[in-house]
């Protein structure tokens, strides 16, 4: 052993250190998993800096039939607004890596933002997955409710329709509105996990 | 290119002339049923069949739905898993007639990257119960389907079909036509299981346990179980399974924030050696043991900077452990004898072997959360309980007390000590002695270090690094001090002969370190492996020597021989690892299991579990100083308390979820619970014949 190796070794141990899955797993009731990343549109987003506010991570990918249905219907624009329009901040994050279903670059994202008359605060360019493996994101569409205190309030499906068609959206129960108004109303959240339902989030392999 | 993605068109016109087709179809031919339609869509082909000719009022008869995906694409079952959807059907059927929910063929496992699905490659054949009311008199039965199915590969097209059917009246006459499709789609259903069996919710755990005789089940034959709903099991995670005395346990990870389900089914699918496989329903009772308030960052245990300086007092304790002790000697006297260095120099190399030990600790802790992240249940002595890295341990002990003997000098950085070239030490030796100190430290769980890591293996990543870098800083604290204080270093003796001899002696505990591990060795891999072990340390100090000795070609490649045959004689899966029902305690207690505690509570009887493994020091010490004193057995007879062992030698889920749950990473762990109550008293770590008879006594 040299000193050189000793450099390797230490090089090896920071990057083991770092480069570990940091599966926190997302608990509702729980500190949301910090995160830092950069947006679509170049401002640099913490979550931690974020403390205060309510925040909703969604995951999508604008080529997965299930996005559409909520997109193509303004079923999602449309909660998007109605959460929007009461101070919250909406986080659309994209997990697709390169070369596979729903990556897009940041013009893109933003060109697709506009042409859906979304209400996104924010879009994150995750290709790298590592978001979403840290939040355990399974599906898209996948919704996280993370209040003032930056606890998870909720995590799951947006409603109770895992369904493509629009028609389904008649009767459903949108679960991340339901708990957003039991939030907003001081009480607690009554459902706060669901089964998320959808594509697979297209990780990198 | 891997996007493949299709977009689909919900069919328009050509989809009402296609239904209107097989409408006039089915109004020619109105007696011959069947076959009721079939249509093939962009990724997938669809049929509905009757099972007979047609209906008759007052009875019920099976429709089936066969749904084939393009080759290489695949369907979901009712619980996709992770991603995907479970086809819909809605059905319209008028007044006395219904269709019940469909009875699915058995799953295939479908992983994708991270995530895991169930589903089908190849078609599947969903059936589904349709009654007919007695009081029912159309002759035909017109049934409007919606059905949607999701078909997939790596991109998903859901299918739609909109379909109209006229059901016609027959003589209840099995169709030949699709007598095929009805008899390929019965054979791949589940079977009906006569087993009970129950299933345990926990945070991050869940456990299934099947009554199962071990004679209903071939030996080695494989297991899986399929949940049908959410919140049951993490779907990626590896499943393990053993035989308990009640049955076959499952023990699986689960996502600590799904929610809890309110009803779950499943299969339980057994593969054959030979094999075939057979799915099994099974529709366990529930238990839900899920914490929805476990403690969040210090709110409850103790809060962050106490869990650090436990961290670091136990990493300072740690120094004085048997195994610990003659590496840090040896470090000691290469100081001393170094005492002419300059202090600049000196500081390095405290630096160096701080390093050397903070990074093995990093390691350590990195593979187990790795291991932890992919589903094991483990906890802090994780590396104990692998008997490769026991052997490994032994080798290394044995190799290290030969060359304190004098036999060989293996460059570990000793070869200074007490010679007068002693220069040869270096930043680089400090280094290796610090790995080796954390290596050698790794089975003496001092007493303040249990729940420091108990703490800290519960906590956020950060904390978790925090904690375990203020024990590697507290096991190099000494040196570093040493390193840095003159006044120190002219307090120590002064160099000379009398090292060396202190250095021969010093080989005696490390050879007993080794026979300590190859005791452990004996148990956990057998009378055989423990052969090869000692023939491996032999082989390998025999090859060491040769090598120093000769220079000849013949000896040298001799040497390398001896040493190759060492590492591949423990590295060879000689071992069989020991099922649980197989760990036979040394005395004649009760052997834990959750059930047999809970059995023994609710027959009021007062019980002392101790949780204890054999490469644990600080439990046999206490074993042997407190519990198993006469004293202590005599008032335990005397009391009518029973006694149960948990052995965690080996792995074991069940006990690592109760060392959770008493927030312990790692044993030991001792309960008490008194007669007619349901919840313990814990025991501190340390144990002496008088907190024991003290805990006994107030209760």
């Amino acid at each position: 052993m040299t000193v050189r190796t000793l450099k390797t070794l230490y090089i090896f141990v920071v990057f083991v250190f770092f480069s570990m899955p940091l599966s926190a797993n997302p608990v509702p009731g729980k500190p949301a998993p910090k995160f830092t990343s950069i947006t679509t549109s170049g401002e640099t987003i913490s979550l931690a800096a974020l403390k205060g506010e309510t925040i909703v991570l969604e995951w999508t990918n604008h080529e997965c039939p299930y996005v559409r249905k909520h997109y193509s219907s303004g079923n999602m624009q449309r909660t998007q607004r109605t959460l929007t329009e009461e101070g919250v901040i909406w986080v659309s994050i994209i997990s697709s890596a390169p070369e596979l279903q729903g990556y897009v670059s940041a013009e893109e994202a933003n060109t697709l933002s506009a042409s859906r008359g979304s209400y996104t605060t924010y879009t994150i360019l995750d290709s790298d997955g590592s978001i979403g493996r840290l939040y355990g994101a399974k599906t898209t569409p996948q919704m996280f409710l993370i209040n003032k205190s930056g606890n998870i309030d909720y995590m799951g499906a947006i409603d109770d329709r895992p369904s493509s068609r629009a028609e389904s959206l008649v009767g459903a129960t949108n679960y991340l509105l339901k708990a957003w108004e039991e939030l907003r109303l001081g009480q607690g959240v009554t459902l706060k996990s669901t089964k998320p339902y959808g594509c697979s989030v297209k990780y990198a392999e | 290119m891997r996007v493949r993605y299709t977009k689909v068109s919900l069919k328009g016109p050509m989809h009402l002339i296609k239904t209107v087709c097989s409408l006039l179809f089915f109004l020619a031919l109105p007696a011959h049923a069947g076959e009721l339609y079939s249509d093939a869509y962009s990724h997938s082909t669809m049929q509905i069949a009757l099972e007979t000719d047609g209906f008759s009022a007052g009875e019920q008869h099976w429709l089936a739905i066969t749904i084939e995906p393009k080759s290489g694409w695949h369907t979901y079952w009712r619980n996709p898993g992770d991603s995907g959807a479970a086809p819909l059907f809605t059905w319209s059927v008028p007044n006395g007639v219904t269709v019940g929910s469909p009875v699915y063929p058995v799953p295939e496992t479908l992983p994708l990257g991270p995530l895991m699905n169930y589903g089908y490659h190849g078609n599947s054949t969903l059936l589904f119960p349709l009654s007919v009311g007695g009081d029912f008199l159309d002759n035909t039965i017109p049934v409007s389907l919606v059905a949607e199915w999701l078909v997939c590969e790596i991109e998903c097209v859901p299918q739609v079909a909109e379909i109209t059917l006229q059901i016609p009246q027959g003589g209840g006459v099995v169709s030949s036509e699709t007598a095929a499709t009805f008899l390929t789609g019965r054979s791949k259903l589940p079977e009906p299981s006569y087993w009970d069996s129950n299933f345990t919710f926990s945070n991050d755990f869940s456990e299934l346990l099947v009554f199962a005789d071990k004679l209903d089940l071939e030996k080695n034959a494989q297991v899986y179980f399929f949940p049908d709903h959410e919140g049951a099991v993490s779907y990626a995670a590896p499943q393990e399974w053993y035989w308990t005395e009640f049955g076959l346990k499952g023990s699986f990870v689960r996502d600590p924030g799904s929610p809890v389900p309110a009803a779950l089914g499943g299969l339980l699918k057994v593969t054959f050696n030979d094999g075939t496989s057979t799915a099994y329903e099974l529709t366990p009772t529930l238990t839900n043991n899920v914490r929805e308030d476990t403690k969040t960052l210090g709110a409850a245990g103790m809060p962050v900077w106490q869990a650090l300086l436990f961290a670091l007092l136990g990493g300072l304790i740690l120094n004085l452990m048997p195994c610990v002790f003659p590496v840090l000697s040896l470090k000691a006297f290469a100081l001393i004898s170094a005492n002419y260095k300059t202090q600049a120099n000196r500081r390095k190399e405290g630096w160096a072997y701080t390093f050397g030990i903070w990074s093995s600790f990093m390691i350590i802790v990195g593979v187990l959360l790795l291991l932890r992240s992919t589903g094991a249940a483990i906890g802090w002595g994780f590396q104990l309980q692998e008997p490769m890295f026991i052997g490994f341990l032994g080798l290394l002990m044995v190799l290290v007390s030969l060359s304190l003997a004098g036999v060989f000098y293996i460059r570990l950085g000793f070869e200074g000590i007490g010679q007068t070239h002693a220069s040869r030490e270096g930043l680089v030796g400090s280094f290796s002695k610090g790995v080796l100190a954390t290596l050698v430290a790794t089975p003496c769980t001092a007493p303040l270090m249990a729940p420091a890591i108990g703490f800290a293996l519960t906590q956020p990543i950060v904390i978790v690094f925090s904690v375990f870098s203020a024990l590697a800083f507290g096991l190099a604290l000494p040196f570093l001090l040493l390193s840095y204080s003159d006044t120190l270093v002219k307090l120590m003796p002064r160099p000379g002969i009398w090292m060396e001899k202190v250095k021969h002696g010093l080989a005696f505990p490390m050879l007993l370190t080794a026979a300590w591990l190859v005791y452990i060795y004996t148990i956990q891999a057998g009378a055989q492996a423990t052969l090869f072990l000692l023939v491996a340390m032999v082989l390998l100090s025999f090859g060491v020597w040769l090598w120093q000795q000769t220079t000849s070609m013949l000896g040298r490649i001799v040497a390398v021989a001896a040493v190759a045959a060492s590492i591949l004689l423990i590295t060879v899966p000689l071992h069989t690892p020991q099922s649980p029902d197989r760990l036979n305690s040394p005395h004649t207690e009760l052997v834990y299991s959750e059930e047999a505690l809970a059995e023994l509570l609710r027959e009021d009887k007062s019980v002392f579990v101790y949780f204890t493994a054999e490469w644990c020091i600080t439990c046999k010490v206490n074993e042997q100083v407190a519990l198993f004193t006469d004293d202590v057995q005599n008032e335990l007879v005397a009391q009518e308390i029973l006694l149960m062992k948990g052995d965690w030698t080996n792995r074991n889920a069940e006990i690592a979820a109760v060392l959770a749950k008493y927030d312990r990473a790692g044993v030991p762990l001792y309960l008490y619970f008194p007669k007619g109550e349901k919840s313990a008293k814990v025991l501190p770590e340390i144990l002496t014949k008088n907190i024991i008879l003290e805990y006994l006594a107030n209760s």
